[in-house]
């Protein structure tokens, strides 16, 4: 295939948060290879709400760990602002990912040992940092956690857990946040809150966040919509509604 | 059912691996024990077979003192039961003349040219002396021809023979004159020949020098007197006729004809007996490590079960009966249990031989020849191995038995807290079971007490195995808190610092000696240099380790640790046993210690004693030291001491046997009245306070005891002294006048010397070491030396023990490796959650060995507890046996501390090595 136009972010003017150049991802080989990503160029501007969207074994998974340094890509750049992580050693990745980036996973988001507060504030903690009172307080509010701090993950409801993960990864102000299906396990409204929260986050705190989802409901939330088909960007959407992308999804004839 | 057994433990190699480990040691030590036991016994069956191999009957007397430690002291009999023996029918004859032999056996130490004894005086195999026998039939010894020279029997009164063992070492030839130190004055004779025993060098090790008859009685004060007289029969007589003939020749109620076999068999017999407790000690070992072994099984099923929960419930969930799932899971234990029994008992063979070589190393010299498997030591080991297996493994598979359909759909439960009412009350009941079976052991005087003390201790550590549940999670909390992590950087940076200067500065002694070209010693400390550098590097992971308990890394360990309060009690129990262990024995010994140091203040008013190098009760010395240091111009006072086995109204004791008049100015045990004391006369007995007011003794009463020469006899008590065997002496003392009536030999196990005043010490000790040159066995000890004379020899002891129990120690490291590896499968998208939102793989190594850090401390704490409170209650039992003193020493137990620091260390290697590899992407997206 050839390379890919590069996909510009919106709004143009506003810096770029992290791109991908060139991003090839190769799995076997001979004829068990499968491309998870081919090619990819993507770039996701600051202070935006970017869906990745794409049925499965499109390779937006692969992408999004990519993109945090989860996983290495066989071929291709990866940059976090102007950091490469693509050629970051192991012990360099660890560390950008607990200063710079924020996490929040379909599942098992908490440690089970540690209560809603110290869930949150494990990431800084880890670095020897302690978070400022008035920014833990903001987030903790704007997540409407405050009355469950001291409690340990089993004596939280499933959307309460996602809030402690959302407001883990918004703490330390990063400079991206990269979610994985993070409603793939809570009911509709758990989920529409937890979407809602992650909105206000980068419209109020000028977040940046990086969202995987199959889910166009998830989708309508966020700023823009990048579609991956076979490991390759085949569309984008701006200011999307669940509608639309509903039916550009069933345009990929899924 | 049977395919998913096979697939289980295929599935599971490395947990499954690591529990055959702990079960393949254990039984390795067991049938080790087992084979070395059997090796020795046959060793000297054969080797008394072979002595009284031409032996048709023996003729002895009847009067004897069995003792544990010196054996059997028998009275001697006349010579002239040799011609009255020679008259009967039925004996055979040499040349004409009738095939009995007196035999007499005595004390004999050879010196080498430079003055240095052959053996190892005191803790090596005895040094014997007996008559040369001209009968072959009689005498087990074969002339062999010597560095070319050829051997001939003793004919004179100086000329012997020895064995060829004894002239290899010494590099003796034939004809060259040596010293032979005896209970008579030290003497030159000539080698004429050198003795084989049959095809072996020396038999079992011991030395032996073949004199005349003559010069053995000469030398043994017992002119025409044998221990015993040796008969051959003619051929065509059994050995039954024979000795029939001779008790109706000789029919004295004082002597004793037994025939050649049941003599071979009693030698046999005895010899077993005095292994026995040597045996007993060491199964007790291998029983302590099996035992530690019961907890890692029994916990490695439990953890295997729990992360099964859901497996086992969907084979529940498609028909599987509970009975199914319980014999899949104890199928998995005999699997385990037949193929790590196996392995073991290999592998025993082999330890046995490493013991032995271990023995040796420490002094200890055991003769043995081939090694012997007996099929009893397969069954055993084999029923033991696979019986401990699966014992353990019963109650998890109980509970997985028990797993319903149901769980398959629900996430796994984590266990409960162990916080029940039911486990409280059961815990305590235990334990208080344990406690009283303990008392009476120890203060009840029964007759199998040390089977109860065993018994009750067992009790306790499953009583209190039973309360750690309870515990773990409150005591853990502590033992992570920040005080006990501060202690941990302040230790391990110590012993980080120790252990490098350690290393460094053996480097340098390396260094020389492979400049003096003493490889092998180089070799040797080349290898303590790496352990060294292993401590260094342990306490550096240890001090890291402690400084992230600091952080939140300490907050994940130390609830990690209490997450499975069960997982974590019984992972701990294991090292507790072992700690427990090492603590008692280590309180014990340093009690010990202190009473004997205490005792010798109290009574040591000599400025010198002369004891046998080692310290063994192996030998002696001549009486003829003693008069020769009593000789010397700058002496006040000099007197042997000696010690013997007696029996007072029918049971056993031991005195000590003294010049009254010295041992009061040397050894002061405190006489109530000094003048009756020094007036002790040849038929007067003095016994200590306790006795006479146990007995209710006065002075001038009479008193059966009985004695090795002469037997039952009445003595009076001459006098009552203060310091008696509570005080660590003996209860019992008799003058050396009375010694000399009553016991066939005459050494002198200890001399002691005071100076006359005003000669400094200086000038004493030159004045008596050229005394003690001709005395190589001989150690010239001030009251300081004598005190760290009988430490060393505690000390000894005490480093075997701990060498065998680092054993049990080693296992409950592989459990806390065990558990920790478990946990982490369990935990993997935990960890990799962690690793995702940013912990360095050094964090996460630091986590896991903290947690290994309080799951160890929690051991130790507990152990430490149990091992103070067992040594107290030993220490109290044996308050009578002079063990006065309660002294728990606070740095060796520290030391403990630190080692259970290194050793959770270690254990976490490889489970934080595998943490730290995990694949992040993987951890979190499986």
């Amino acid at each position: 295939m050839s390379s890919s136009p590069i996909v510009e972010s919106r709004p143009a003017s506003s810096a770029v948060a992290a791109r991908a150049v060139h991003a090839s991802k190769i799995y076997g080989s001979g004829e068990a290879e499968v491309r998870a990503l081919d090619d990819v160029s993507v770039e996701f501007s600051q202070g935006a709400f970017t869906a990745i969207m794409g049925p499965s074994g499109s390779g937006k998974s692969t992408l999004l760990h990519c993109l945090a340094g989860l996983d290495r890509l066989t071929s291709g750049q990866v940059f976090l602002g102007d950091v490469e992580i693509s050629a970051a050693k192991e012990k360099e990745l660890t560390l950008i990912r607990r200063d710079r980036i924020g996490f929040v996973f379909q599942a098992y988001n908490l440690i089970p040992t540690l209560t809603a507060e110290e869930n949150i504030t494990l990431p800084m903690s880890l670095a020897g940092r302690k978070p400022k009172r008035a920014r833990f307080d903001q987030v903790v509010n704007t997540v409407r956690l405050a009355d469950r701090l001291s409690h340990r993950p089993s004596e939280l409801s499933g959307g309460q857990q996602q809030r402690v993960a959302v407001a883990r990864a918004l703490l330390a102000q990063p400079d991206l946040v990269f979610a994985d299906e993070p409603t793939g396990n809570l009911d509709s409204r758990s989920g529409a809150e937890i979407l809602g929260f992650m909105q206000g986050a980068v419209r109020d705190l000028h977040q940046t966040i990086v969202m995987v989802t199959h889910d166009p409901n998830a989708a309508g939330y966020a700023d823009r919509v990048v579609f991956l088909g076979d490991g390759a960007i085949v569309d984008e959407m701006v200011d999307p509604t669940a509608e639309r992308v509903l039916d550009r999804m069933k345009s990929f004839g899924e | 059912m049977f395919k998913i057994t096979i697939k289980g433990l295929l599935a599971h190699k490395f947990r499954f691996g690591m529990t055959a480990l702990a079960v393949i040691l254990g039984v390795a030590f067991l049938s080790g024990t087992l084979v070395l036991n059997d090796t020795i016994s046959r060793t000297f069956d054969e080797l008394f077979a072979n002595v009284n191999e031409g032996t048709d009957a023996s003729v002895r007397s009847r009067s004897k003192i069995d003792d544990q430690f010196s054996g059997t002291q028998r009275e001697r009999i006349p010579g002239s039961l040799v011609s009255e023996i020679a008259r009967v029918d039925p004996v055979a004859h040499q040349d004409g003349e009738a095939v009995v032999q007196g035999q007499l056996g005595i004390y004999a130490q050879m010196v080498d040219a430079e003055g240095d004894a052959i053996g190892s005086p005191g803790n090596g195999p005895p040094t014997f002396g007996f008559n040369w026998s001209p009968f072959d039939r009689l005498n087990p010894w074969t002339l062999v021809e010597y560095k070319g020279e050829n051997s001939r029997a003793p004919r004179a009164d100086n000329e012997i023979v020895i064995d060829k063992g004894s002239a290899d070492e010494g590099k003796f030839r034939i004809g060259e004159s040596i010293a032979v130190l005896t209970q008579a004055p030290s003497a030159q004779y000539t080698i004429t020949g050198v003795v084989k025993f049959g095809d072996v060098d020396s038999p079992g090790g011991a030395s032996a020098v073949l004199f005349t008859t003559a010069e053995v009685q000469r030398v043994a004060a017992a002119p025409d007197q044998f221990d015993s007289i040796a008969v051959a029969a003619a051929s065509g007589v059994s050995q039954t006729e024979l000795v029939d003939e001779i008790r109706a020749e000789i029919d004295e109620t004082g002597i004793q004809v037994i025939t050649g076999a049941e003599l071979t068999k009693e030698d046999q017999d005895t010899i077993q007996e005095s292994l026995s407790f040597f045996n007993t000690a060491l199964l007790i070992f291998a029983l302590v490590a099996l035992f530690v072994c019961c907890f890692l099984i029994f916990n490695t099923f439990s953890i295997i079960v729990a992360q099964r929960v859901r497996e086992l419930a969907l084979l529940r969930a498609i028909g599987a009966t509970g009975r199914q799932v319980l014999g899949s899971v104890l199928g998995e234990a005999v699997g385990v249990g037949v193929i790590a029994s196996v392995i073991g008992v290999a592998a025993g063979v082999l330890l046995a031989a490493g013991l032995k070589a271990a023995f040796a190393g420490l002094g200890i010299d055991i003769p043995a020849g081939g090694t012997v498997l007996a099929s009893r030591t397969i069954i055993v080991s084999l029923a033991v191995g696979i019986g401990v297996t699966f014992v353990s493994a019963v109650f998890p598979a109980r509970r997985a038995a028990r797993v319903p359909p149901i769980a398959a759909m629900r996430d796994v439960s984590i266990e409960g807290t162990g916080q029940s009412a039911v486990r409280i009350v059961s815990g305590l009941a235990v334990t208080a079971l344990g406690v009283v079976a303990l008392f009476v052991g120890l203060f009840a005087s029964l007759d199998n007490a040390i089977a109860l003390v065993g018994l009750g201790m067992v009790v306790i550590f499953l009583g209190v195995a039973l309360l750690g549940p309870v515990i773990a999670r409150p005591v853990s909390r502590v033992l992570g808190s920040r005080p006990v992590a501060g202690f941990s950087v302040v230790a391990g940076g110590l012993l980080a610092i120790a252990s490098a200067a350690g290393a460094v500065a053996l480097v340098i002694a390396v260094i020389s000696r492979l400049v003096d070209g003493r490889a092998g010693v180089a070799v040797l400390l080349l290898v303590v240099v790496g352990l060294l550098v292993l401590a260094c590097a342990g306490s550096v992971s240890m001090v890291i380790a402690a400084l992230a308990a600091f952080r939140v890394e300490g907050e994940l360990a130390r609830e990690n640790a209490v997450r499975n309060p069960k997982r974590t009690a019984s992972t701990a129990a294991a090292l507790m046993i072992g700690v427990a262990l090492v603590a008692l024995i280590t309180v014990f010994a340093a009690s010990t210690k202190k009473s004997i140091s205490l005792q010798i203040d109290r009574a040591f008013r000599a400025d010198y004693v002369i004891n046998t190098k080692g310290g063994g009760f192996g030998g002696g010395f001549s009486p003829d030291l003693a008069t020769e240091i009593r000789g010397l111009p700058d002496i006040a006072a000099a007197s042997g001491l000696r010690f013997g086995a007696f029996e007072v109204d029918g049971s056993g004791k031991f005195l000590v046997s003294g010049d009254p008049g010295a041992t009061n100015e040397l050894f002061d045990l405190g006489p109530l009245d000094v003048s009756e004391f020094d007036a002790l006369g040849p038929n007067q007995i003095a016994v200590s306070e306790k006795v006479a007011n146990d007995k209710g003794l006065a002075v001038g009463d009479s008193l059966e005891v009985k004695f090795p020469v002469g037997g039952k006899r009445e003595m009076d008590v001459g006098a009552i002294y203060e310091v008696g065997q509570r005080e660590g002496l003996s209860d019992y003392f008799i003058s050396l006048d009375a010694y000399q009536d009553l016991f066939p030999q005459q050494l002198d196990n200890q001399v002691y010397a005071s100076l006359k005043p005003g000669v400094s010490a200086a000038a004493g000790r030159r004045e008596i070491e050229p005394v003690l040159e001709a005395y190589p066995t001989a150690d010239l000890q001030d009251q300081a030396e004598f005190k760290e004379a009988q430490e060393a020899q505690i000390d000894q002891i005490v480093n075997l023990i701990y060498a065998l129990l680092a054993l049990a120690v080693i296992i409950a490291g592989i459990g806390i490796a065990n558990t920790l590896a478990l946990s982490i499968v369990e935990r993997t998208r935990e960890l990799g959650l962690l690793r995702a939102v940013g912990m360095t793989r050094a964090q996460l190594k630091s986590t896991i060995r903290w947690e290994a850090v309080i799951i160890s401390l929690l051991g130790t704490v507990l152990g430490l507890g149990l091992g103070l409170f067992f040594g107290w209650a030993i220490v109290e039992a044996l308050k009578d046996q002079g063990i006065s003193e309660f002294a728990p020493p606070g740095i060796q137990l520290s030391v403990i501390v630190l080692v259970a620091l290194l050793l959770a260390i270690a254990a976490a290697y490889f489970p934080a090595r595998r943490a730290a590899k995990l694949d992040v992407l993987k951890a979190i997206s499986d």
